[in-house]
């Protein structure tokens, strides 16, 4: 019987053929399908799983989808559109949350990737990636306190300690999802 | 379910809202965003609200797709209104009742976040529920097509969107099944321990992932196979156009943020 092509034991980026011809113009597209998907799923994963009992205003399982950055820094475009979609077509705060929420995750992104340059290890790059993640909550704090008056530094903390738990939570998952999927290959 | 919760957001109809086109759309509701918080009094506030009124009436949305859009954060404005009522302190002593002292400052205070929220939300349901999403896509790529100047991958992120649209109903669909088939196993992923729940996240993930990026390689290897080349040179087969009425909204607006800076207090 003849054996089957697994994704899983295939890196990402070579075809199902076998052949290693990956020009520049195939990895662009390739690069644009797979964040497309990544976005996709980032919303799938937002609307479906909610297995920590997290409410809907914060805490989003698909949260943990930030720790691809630490993996390879093109799904840069696939989280953010993944939060821009869901904030869209799911946030009843819309407005606010596509300023505030999609700023948070670029500026936030932005920091990793910078880190990455001197930070070597997938564990370190996660717990940093996650601290960073974590203090730039205070842009949804910001943004709680101008639509609602909220006080500023208890929400900070509140919505801090939330993301650094899917963060942390997120770590050994992301870890053990990379050894069977190799997200760097693209 | 969930395809419902996302496409069931655009309802369709005839009205003149939905035909006009969603560039001015997204022009009118950024803008609303930001005029919003010149409201300050009750005057302002009036405005604003006969504003909101008239693009929803203009509309033709049932009102329970709006209201749909309001439950979700009920509690949260509750919460806020509350809290300004207890701790602002200023203006004359209305309601003292022990420790419970009510302002007059806190109850404005209460009433106009609570009415600018409303509002806001209101106003930006308006655009999803009269934009199918392809729509929006369309409007935000020509919107944002200035910033190829400076590099910008405008083309490359409205294709990424839009590919993106068409495999959230496929992936849902797919999550869906995988938590059935994992919960006929005798998972459990809204009870049991801790750690057995966020275990039992991993054996979902992982062939969400592998599907997720097969069906990627094969969309891509069709790409190439198809001639792609990016965004040079490609034509539309959704033309935007641009309409009178577009323009009136837009003056309508104008007026409206000229009003509020000549009333703020």
């Amino acid at each position: 019987m003849e054996k089957s092509t697994n994704t899983l034991e295939q890196p990402i980026g070579a075809s199902s053929r076998g052949t290693a011809v990956v020009n520049k113009s195939q990895n662009k597209v390739q690069g644009i399908v797979v964040n497309g998907l990544i976005a996709a799923l980032y919303i799938a994963v937002s609307a479906i799983i909610q297995p920590f009992g997290f409410t809907q205003v914060q805490f989003r399982v698909s949260e943990m989808f930030n720790h691809l950055i630490v993996f390879n820094k093109k799904y840069m475009f696939g989280i953010i559109l993944g939060v821009f979609l869901t904030n869209l077509f799911f946030s009843p705060m819309k407005a606010y949350d596509l300023i505030f929420g999609v700023g948070q995750s670029v500026i936030a992104l932005l920091i990793t990737i910078a880190c990455a340059r001197f930070i070597k290890g997938i564990w370190a790059r996660m717990i940093i990636n996650t601290l960073v993640f974590t203090f730039t909550m205070f842009f949804i704090a910001l943004e709680l306190h101008l639509a609602f008056d909220l006080p500023f530094m208890f929400t900070w903390l509140t919505t801090a300690v939330g993301e650094f738990v899917v963060m942390a939570i997120g770590m050994p998952i992301m870890y053990v999802i990379n050894k069977r999927v190799r997200f760097d290959r693209i | 379910m969930m395809e419902k919760m996302i496409f069931g957001r655009y309802v369709p109809a005839d009205s003149t809202v939905h035909k006009m086109d969603p560039r001015s759309k997204l022009l009118i509701i950024f803008l609303f965003v930001c005029i919003i918080f010149l409201a300050n009094n009750w005057i302002t506030y009036a405005l604003i609200g006969v504003y909101t009124f008239y693009m929803l009436g203009m509309s033709r949305i049932p009102v329970r797709f709006l209201y749909g859009g309001l439950k979700p954060v009920l509690w949260l404005v509750l919460f806020t209104l509350i809290l300004q009522l207890l701790f602002t302190k200023e203006g004359n002593l209305l309601v003292e009742w022990g420790p419970i002292k009510i302002y007059e400052e806190g109850v404005r205070q209460g009433v106009f976040i609570s009415l600018r929220f409303f509002f806001l939300i209101l106003m930006t349901s308006l655009l999803t529920l009269t934009t199918s999403p392809i729509e929006i896509t369309d409007g935000l790529e020509t919107l944002l097509n200035p910033l190829k100047k400076i590099h910008f991958p405008v083309h490359e992120m409205a294709l990424m969107m839009s590919i993106s649209l068409r495999f959230i109903p496929t992936l849902m669909q797919e999550t869906d099944k995988i938590m059935k088939a994992q919960m006929a196993r005798g998972v459990e992923f809204s009870s049991g321990p801790f750690k057995e729940r966020i275990k039992a996240v991993i054996p979902l993930l992982i062939p969400l992932f592998v599907s997720s990026f097969k069906r990627a390689e094969e969309l891509a290897v069709a790409m190439e196979a198809r001639g792609y080349r990016g965004g040079e040179g490609r034509t539309k087969y959704r033309q935007l156009s641009w309409k009178a009425a577009d323009t009136l909204q837009l003056v309508v607006l104008a007026i409206l943020t000229i009003l509020l800076f000549l009333l703020r207090a």
